[in-house]
């Protein structure tokens, strides 16, 4: 079989780590690759080396049998190599077919838009997608997006595709298209490289795998000769549970009572059109939907980051809603928010000035003028050492840990009972195991059904399925701004759940 | 034919990870150097031996005299950095230190001249009331903008730089207008400052004085931003405002206290021009103290106790323009061309600390 890429003894070093050791790598034409490993295992620098954004220390790249030199993004273009990230790199305020031919040269001076737009529409038709050319790219959904970033790279007659975590802002169903429209590609002759850190894609998709680990290739087979408890244990280097022991504990007061409420989001369209939702004491609720249904105004909402037009939320029976943040803080509401780097971490700064960031203003840890940096950095020590978190000293910068670490800093910030010594009432966790690998996805899914049966209330938002059915005790599907269904996990079937997310049918329960 | 022609070699800035201090220092070094060859060059077009200048511009920081000239000017400058460097620390691009420079001028004059017409107050109270409201008015002209950026999202770099030029004009204004000195034989000056509202108290020279006010304001600024509740929510805004929300903090407080501290220092600045340097107000009183201390809270990395020697250079830079006009009969706008060229080499110095600039292969099939 014919070789289209071939990565040969690559090394990349950054400061303090190898992030790629000696790795091998081939893809062959015709093939589905998926690349597995947890976070941090050095899956995407290697994909970035063979897309030119980074330089390997040492090593060679070969593509279809001949040598080459890869010096940035373009380079790779010519050579046929085209890659989704995981956010997408589209211009929202543009059309399809204006990110489609941006920074193509062929186009010419004038350009011929009927002629493109002609091309793109049966480029899309064969793979079975609908994509109107001209639409603009803020009026697309996720799925759609991602469809037109694909298109951009077969518009460029890439031979080479690399997908990194394409899944992570679909639906099931818009699964299913994705993945058919792959095996599409690869049956015309094309090179697919799938990274992900789910094992079941592995399985919908891949013909051969390759797991990575700490920097190595660890594990290289044909998918269908092995399977998921091996994957698993190349992956983590240790075997792994695939279900949560949890406690049955009865649910008994209401900690957080929402009733019809209704916000508006960022580009001022009514984003929340009349939540009702119940959390109990030692009650884990989970929020599963697709992104953009509201899910974010709804916690924004919740911890006071947005303002509410209408309705109320009650915590213990106060009505919270439009207070600062800052009281709702002290009312013991815990928040752990989306995309740790955006805000709940503050790269530049240290690890105690990070556990500290919302503390520091109470009581023990302040006077009211002055910070006791003294107390801070000892009760740092002791919170590092009770959440695991693996740091170099409390005063480096939070950026040098890895991302799961970075999430128990979270954890331990926010659950600690850092402010007025005691376990929060609530628990706001958005996207809490998001990108994380299997080792801190279990530490974080363990911690937070602890604290739940040690009597918080918790709210999960997830866009994962299947973390909400096994950590939650009830599942509320948010669709359009609104709840439209609430159930226990094993109650309903996935694929039933999957249409009430994607708004096909609305539930009879 | 093209593929032959073509360059094999592009350019890539690429953003550093890490530098040592030794390399950092020497990058400094060097573009000063740099900086004083081109300056050479421009002497040498102009007909003036460079070797003369380069004699002047040391003869500042090596005579005693000139060299306390400098640490005089050094003492609005570092002041107005002091101030900046509290804004700069909550990633507030308070561009107006000029302007509160001004407002602290006209404050402390106005107390003055209210003492000197009225004289309800013992006279040594004088110069305590002069610093409380150049501190509280140089603070207002500061967290005006500060306010409006917080609640109604208006630029502060546009809106500190334009509130510079009503400042400034102000202060004009009143001293061709109702300030101007009856005893002055009609030039545009304030009545002369009495001896009480001067800053020579204590050490008898406004030069030890102001570095000693300049030393314990840094103190200060230190305490401030590394030990108290404000300086660490300073911190947290300054590097994420979305965060510092999500965190529970009152951002228009914390914004508009920042900014009334920073424009307060400045304020102080003012001050020290018109009761220290000068003795009186006059129109124009600062050349540009409060711009230059943009440069040198950048280059001290917001760090108070570099600002003090930084402060130190680059006051000296403006007694060497001084000393240059009126030794080698070059004409101010020619010094001010020179001034520009050694801040434009340190800028690119500092651009250089932060990114790598390599000249690379072009890629392809080898």
């Amino acid at each position: 079989m014919e070789e289209l890429v071939s990565l040969r003894g690559i090394v990349k070093r950054f400061p303090g780590v190898v992030a790629n050791d000696n790795v091998d790598f081939s893809l062959r034409k015709g093939e589905i690759h998926a690349l597995l490993g947890e976070n941090g295992a050095g899956k995407t620098t290697l994909m970035n080396i063979l897309y030119g954004l980074y330089r390997p220390d040492s090593g060679e790249i070969f593509i279809e049998g001949r040598r080459v030199k890869i010096e940035s993004p373009r380079d790779a273009i010519k050579l046929g190599i085209g890659m989704v990230h995981q956010n997408f790199k589209l211009i929202p305020s543009h059309t399809v077919l204006e990110n489609i031919i941006l920074g193509l040269k062929e186009v010419g001076l004038i350009i011929n838009y009927k002629a493109i737009g002609e091309k793109i529409k049966q480029l899309a038709e064969s793979y079975g997608w609908r994509i109107n050319p001209s639409a603009y790219v803020w009026q697309l959904t996720a799925g759609e997006k991602q469809q037109v970033e694909l298109l951009k790279l077969l518009y460029r007659d890439a031979k080479i595709l690399i997908l990194d975590e394409p899944t992570s802002v679909l639906t099931p169903q818009e699964c299913k298209i994705l993945f058919q429209a792959l095996r599409r590609m690869a049956n015309e002759g094309k090179g697919v490289i799938f990274i992900t850190h789910k094992l079941d894609e592995v399985f919908a998709i891949s013909d051969r795998v390759t797991v990575m680990r700490r920097g190595k290739v660890v594990f290289l087979k044909e998918t269908s000769k092995t399977n998921m408890s091996e994957l698993a244990q190349y992956m983590v280097g240790r075997p792994v549970i695939f279900t949560i022991e949890k406690k049955e504990v009865q649910p008994s007061e209401e900690v957080m009572v929402i009733k019809n409420l209704k916000a508006f989001n960022d580009k001022g369209v009514l984003a929340l059109k009349g939540v009702n939702l119940t959390v109990m004491k030692n009650e884990i609720v989970g929020i599963i939907g697709v992104t953009g249904n509201g899910q974010q105004e709804l916690v924004e909402v919740i911890s006071g980051l947005r303002k509410a037009t209408e309705g109320s939320i009650l915590i213990d029976g106060v009505n919270i809603v439009n207070n600062s943040p800052e009281k709702i803080i002290k009312l013991g509401v815990a928040f752990i928010p989306p995309e740790p780097l955006k805000y709940g971490i503050i790269p530049n700064l240290t690890i105690a000035d990070n556990l500290f960031m919302k503390a520091y203003r109470y009581k023990p840890y302040s006077n009211g003028v002055l910070i006791n940096w003294k107390t801070i950095y000892e009760k740092s020590e002791e919170l590092v050492k009770a959440f695991q978190i693996v740091s170099p000293s409390l005063s480096a910068q939070a950026r040098s840990l890895s991302g799961g670490n970075l999430q128990r800093l979270i954890l331990a910030r926010e659950l600690s009972g850092l402010i007025g010594e005691r376990i929060p009432r609530l628990i706001v966790a958005a996207y809490p195991t998001k990108g994380l690998d299997i080792g801190a996805t279990e530490f974080v899914h363990k911690t937070l059904i602890e604290y739940s049966r040690r009597g918080s209330g918790i709210l999960i938002v997830s866009e994962d399925v299947e973390e909400a059915l096994m950590v939650c005790d009830r599942v509320a599907v948010m669709h359009d701004g609104k709840i439209v269904s609430v159930f226990k996990p094993g109650e309903l079937d996935i694929e039933k759940i999957g249409l009430m997310m994607a708004g096909v049918e609305i539930a009879s329960t | 034919m093209a593929k032959l022609l073509a360059i094999p070699y592009t350019v890539k800035i690429q953003k550093r990870t890490y530098i040592t201090r030794k390399v950092s220092i020497s990058i400094t070094f060097l573009s000063l150097i740099l900086a004083f060859l081109v300056v050479g060059l421009i002497f040498i077009f102009m007909g003036i031996n460079p070797v003369d200048v380069y004699y002047h511009i040391t003869m500042v920081f090596s005579s005693p005299t000139l060299l306390f000239e400098s640490f005089k000017r050094a003492i609005p400058i570092g002041l107005a950095a002091l101030g900046l460097s509290i804004a700069f620390r909550m990633n507030f691009w308070n561009i107006g230190a000029e302007g509160q420079m001004y407002m602290g001028m006209f404050a402390s004059t106005g107390i003055v001249l209210l003492h000197l017409y009225y004289g309800l107050i013992p006279d040594y109270l004088v110069m305590f009331l002069m610093m409380l409201a150049a501190f509280i008015t140089g603070g207002l002209w500061c967290s005006l903008p500060a306010f409006l950026k917080i609640k109604m999202k208006v630029n502060e770099i546009l809106t500190t730089l334009m509130m510079n030029y009503v400042a400034m004009y102000f202060v004009d204004f009143l001293i061709y207008g109702p300030w101007r000195d009856p005893k002055g034989y009609g030039f545009p000056l304030s009545a002369p400052f009495p001896d009480y509202a001067k800053l020579v108290m204590l050490l008898g020279e406004f030069a030890y004085t102001g570095l000693l006010l300049l030393s314990l304001t840094a103190a200060l600024v230190y305490v401030i931003l590394k030990y108290t509740k404000l300086g660490f929510e300073l911190k947290i805004v300054g590097e994420s405002i979305d965060t510092a929300r999500y965190a529970g903090i009152n951002l228009s407080k914390v914004i508009t206290l920042g900014g009334f501290l920073s424009g307060g220092v400045a304020g102080l600045g003012g001050l020290t021009i018109v009761s220290g340097i000068i003795g009186r107000l006059r129109p124009r009183a600062s050349p540009g103290y409060g711009y230059t201390a943009i440069i040198v809270v950048l280059l001290s990395s917001l760090n108070p106790w570099l600002i003090i020697p930084v402060s130190i250079f680059f006051g000296g830079l403006f007694v060497a323009g001084d000393i240059l006009q009126a030794a080698l009969k070059i004409p101010g706008a020619a010094v001010e061309i020179c001034q520009a060229s050694i801040f434009l080499f340190i800028i690119v110095g500092e651009f250089i600390k932060r990114y790598r600039i390599m000249i690379v292969q072009k890629g392809g099939i080898e």
